[in-house]
């Protein structure tokens, strides 16, 4: 941005000294020093577990410090509790909706607050909402409105706090573009009136377009704090993972072998309400990108091919033999694995070990009579742990207590145990940073080279583009098209294209 | 209305047609189709006279009071089984402090009131600080009352105290304007205290709901009480304020109760706590948290009284058709709840 130099000029509203926080066992943020100024956006980057969150925490008095000192203009404060930071006027906005679905959306804003008469209230919300240009009856209830404008309304709320400094932690995960530009649009004009903004994102894109400055964390410890323009899009990558990021854009599919047979042929299979009709072949080792808009069928095609859905019609075989697919155990037994979309709500167990978790799906297809001993159990995690490189300190550390893109690797280890013929990742990539992105893409691409076929479903066109052999574009639960590698640089849009007309622009489907 | 006012774009039937309100115009439809049902039927032996209405207020007036703050509870996402237990102890307090003890009720029913509001305190405190779930901390309550109750005395005492026969005997006859003068009303009705309690609660309940910030706080909490957290509300003090004056009401119910029967009873109202329950959840309370209307409520304590009396004023039915109508409408509203619940999130998906 052009005012940078007057970025320099101005006092920090926020300063944040060595700040040391200690969990049982590791050391979350170590001698982290922020400086945040009035007017101004603020990245703050770094992978999971990184200490983004952490250093949130610890300003908005959910985690205490162990050392260091933060003061705000200038004075020392210690926020204790959320509503004690709320008060110093540090406002946040988590990437959870942290608001009533039961309460009005002019409640919400204001609940908590000195205001409470409906008719002010209302009116107060209603000037709100227009600021931010949404047509909505503030006096239903909140879980009326979608996600998105459930997002502006807490947006709204912290704004309407008369806070000087406002967090937003991954705000836009749940904004269509449009929303993200209006969102950008209220960014400005708060930092227009003077207010600091922390502005936490894995969208690389965003950071470059609304960001001043930007702050880089990696494994608790401070990298540094850089001006927006100081740094390439691929320096800031590489700072956060702190390895060369050549080794992902270098991912390329192996290429099939010439007598390589088919894997799943799927003929014509289908069910009521969900895909009404689709047939589809994978050959062995080929990794098949299933793209397409959300809602499109991706899932649905997933769930029916492992029978979470049951096919009502149709056929499938698997290595070219005829299998009966009814429930999700038959496709184990045919050697299919599948790795559902929603990790926290069908993929781990929060509360049962890394070992137990990978154990799972083992167990299961051996049957309760033929226990797996704690010998075997133990080799078999620790192998994935070290072929994976799972970062924990031991096999019995509970799930839950990893991070997002540790969690993918054990959920992905417990199918890869099975020996599975067949692999199915529904978004194995979705809100996991980019360092462990390219660890699962290289395991999915090792897989294939090791004879596995690969069904691999991403909302993010450029990494089904870079690991697929062959892409099937699905629209309204059909097959809109079908590209085949190696793909060229305007793959992307081909896709696109397809996605925009249908079946008139279909491949060879 | 004077809703008309510049910042007002809103119509008053798109106010009205607010989908917060299902719920209860669902528990009000239901009334009325009931209502109108037994007005068809039974309106020529005297269904549609005013005092047959008023009968349905007063036949669950003490269920009603406790339901106040029953429902108030059941906002919060919790749940209170300790109600009928603790009512059974206040009228046991004050009959056996009077008959045995000699002890006047004036200094009984405070002391009755006490202690209903200090055991909805500490169970509001154990559900909030030692994180118990309301289910069973409430549950471990209703045995406590129904323990010390039974310790107190396993026989029933009657009471016959001048200020409790006074206060039973109060009767607010209703007057009609004809033929310009004041008539009694025929046949003669008349509104007994509980029923003046009851409705003056519902009121105080509406405005606390809905008017003050307590209220509000108290909707959050139910919505989502992490999410109340973060936005810095009081979370333990709402929950423990809102058990506490569940006692309170509790207590009260419990005097209305000892109103009628004017005894003190180890057994009185078992499974009572159901009753109110039930009275607030047909009122369109989710047992989920969150949804709930004062308003509501006293519907659902009509919906138990009006069943009854058809069957009474059919004459022919065993009365134990009523528990059936009313479980039956129970389920129904527990299937139009999770009805209304799904399809906002549907909704929601859409947009």
């Amino acid at each position: 941005m052009p005012e940078q130099d007057n970025q320099n000029s101005q006092r920090a509203l926020l300063e944040m000294k060595g700040i040391e926080i200690l969990f049982p066992g590791v050391k979350a943020l170590d001698g982290v020093d922020f400086t945040l100024n009035a007017g101004e956006v603020h990245a703050l980057l770094g992978e999971n577990g990184a200490g983004k969150s952490t250093l949130i925490k610890c300003l908005t008095g959910v985690h205490h410090k162990d050392a260091g000192t933060i003061l705000l203009d200038g004075k020392e404060i210690t926020p204790t509790n959320p509503q004690q930071a709320i008060d110093m006027g540090i406002s946040t906005v988590f990437q959870e909706i942290n608001l009533c679905p039961n309460l009005t959306v002019a409640e919400n804003i204001f609940v908590g607050r000195q205001e409470f008469k409906h008719r002010i209230i209302n009116k107060r919300a209603r000037e709100l909402m227009k600021r931010f240009h949404l047509d909505i009856d503030v006096t239903r209830p909140l879980s009326y409105y979608s996600t998105a404008v459930q997002q502006m309304v807490s947006i709204a709320r912290a704004v309407d706090i008369q806070a000087r400094i406002l967090i937003l932690d991954e705000p836009t995960s749940s904004l269509d573009e449009n929303e993200v530009q209006l969102l950008f649009s209220v960014m400005r004009e708060l930092k227009a009136q003077g207010m600091g903004i922390i502005f936490i994102t894995h969208f690389l894109d965003q950071i470059y377009a609304i960001s001043d400055r930007m702050t880089i964390l990696r494994n608790g410890h401070l990298v540094g704090t850089y001006g927006i323009h100081e740094m390439t899009k691929l320096e800031l990558v590489t700072a956060m993972i702190g390895k060369d990021m050549d080794v992902i854009f270098n991912l390329h599919p192996a290429n099939l072998r010439q007598d390589a047979g088919n894997m799943l042929e799927a003929d014509h299979i289908g069910a009521p309400g969900t895909i009404a009709d689709i047939s589809l072949s994978i050959k062995e080792g080929e990794l098949v990108g299933f793209a397409g808009l959300l809602g499109s069928g991706r899932t649905e095609t997933a769930e029916l091919i492992f029978g979470a859905t049951r096919s009502m019609k149709g056929s499938m075989k698997v290595k070219g033999k005829e299998v009966q697919v009814k429930r999700p155990f038959d496709a184990i037994m045919s050697g299919i694995a599948f790795c559902p979309e929603d990790r926290k709500r069908d993929g781990i167990i929060a509360d049962l070990s890394i070992r137990e978790n990978i154990m799972l799906a083992v167990q299961a297809k051996r049957g309760f009579l033929r226990p797996l001993s704690r010998q075997e159990q133990n080799e078999l995690a620790d192998k994935y742990i070290k072929a994976l490189s799972i970062a924990t300190p031991d096999a019995e550390k509970k799930i839950g207590e990893l991070s997002g893109g540790n969690q993918q690797k054990v959920i992905l280890a417990r199918w890869m145990a099975t020996q599975p013929d067949l692999l199915i990742l529904d978004e194995p990539t979705r809100g996991i940073d980019v360092g462990a992105k390219a660890e699962i893409q290289r395991l999915m691409l090792q897989m294939c080279e090791d004879g596995v076929s690969v069904i691999f479903i991403s909302s993010e066109l450029e990494e089904v583009i870079r690991c697929s052999n062959r892409i099937v574009i699905l629209r309204d639960g059909v097959k809109a098209g079908e590209l085949t590698g190696p793909f060229e640089g305007d793959t992307q849009n081909k896709i696109l294209q397809i996605i925009a007309e249908g079946m008139q622009a279909g491949g060879e489907a | 209305m004077k809703e008309k006012t510049v910042s007002s774009r809103q119509s008053l039937f798109s106010r009205i047609m607010n989908p917060k309100y299902i719920m209860v115009y669902a528990t009000i439809g239901i009334f009325l189709i009931i209502y109108i049902f037994g007005a068809i039927m039974y309106g020529s032996i005297g269904f549609t006279t005013l005092r047959t209405f008023v009968n349905f207020f007063t036949d669950n007036a003490y269920y009603g009071i406790s339901a106040v703050g029953m429902t108030m509870v059941l906002i919060t996402g919790g749940i209170d089984l300790s109600v009928a237990s603790v009512q059974s102890l206040t009228g046991m307090l004050i009959a056996y402090g009077y008959t045995e003890l000699g002890i006047s009720p004036l200094i009984t029913i405070p002391f009755a009131i006490l202690v209903a509001v200090g055991l909805g305190t500490l169970m509001g405190a154990a559900i909030y600080y030692l994180n118990v779930p309301p289910f069973i901390t409430t549950l471990t309550g209703n045995f406590l009352a129904r323990g010390v109750c039974s310790l107190i005395s396993r026989k029933s005492i009657s009471i016959d105290h001048p200020l409790i026969n006074k206060l039973a005997g109060i009767k607010f006859t209703l007057y009609k304007y004809a033929d310009g003068e004041w008539v009694k009303i025929k046949p003669i009705t008349s509104i007994s205290l509980n029923v003046v309690i009851f409705i003056v609660m519902i009121i105080i309940g509406t405005i606390i709901l809905q008017h003050t910030r307590f209220g509000r706080n108290v909707y959050a909490v139910g919505g989502n009480e992490q999410s109340a957290r973060l936005m810095g509300l009081p979370v333990g003090r709402i929950k423990i304020s809102v058990y506490a004056f569940n006692g309170f009401c509790s207590a009260l119910a419990g005097i209305a109760y000892l109103l009628v029967v004017k005894s003190g009873w180890n057994m009185a109202l078992q499974g009572g706590e159901l009753e109110v329950i039930s009275c607030a959840v047909i009122g369109g309370t989710l047992l989920t948290g969150g949804v709930g209307f004062m308003i509501g409520t006293m519907f659902g304590v009509l919906l138990k009284s009006v069943i009854p009396a058809l069957i009474t004023f059919n004459g022919h039915l065993n009365s134990w058709w009523g528990k059936i109508a009313t479980g039956a409408l129970l389920l129904l509203f527990i299937v139009i709840q999770s009805a209304v619940v799904s399809y906002s999130g549907k909704q929601k998906q859409k947009k």
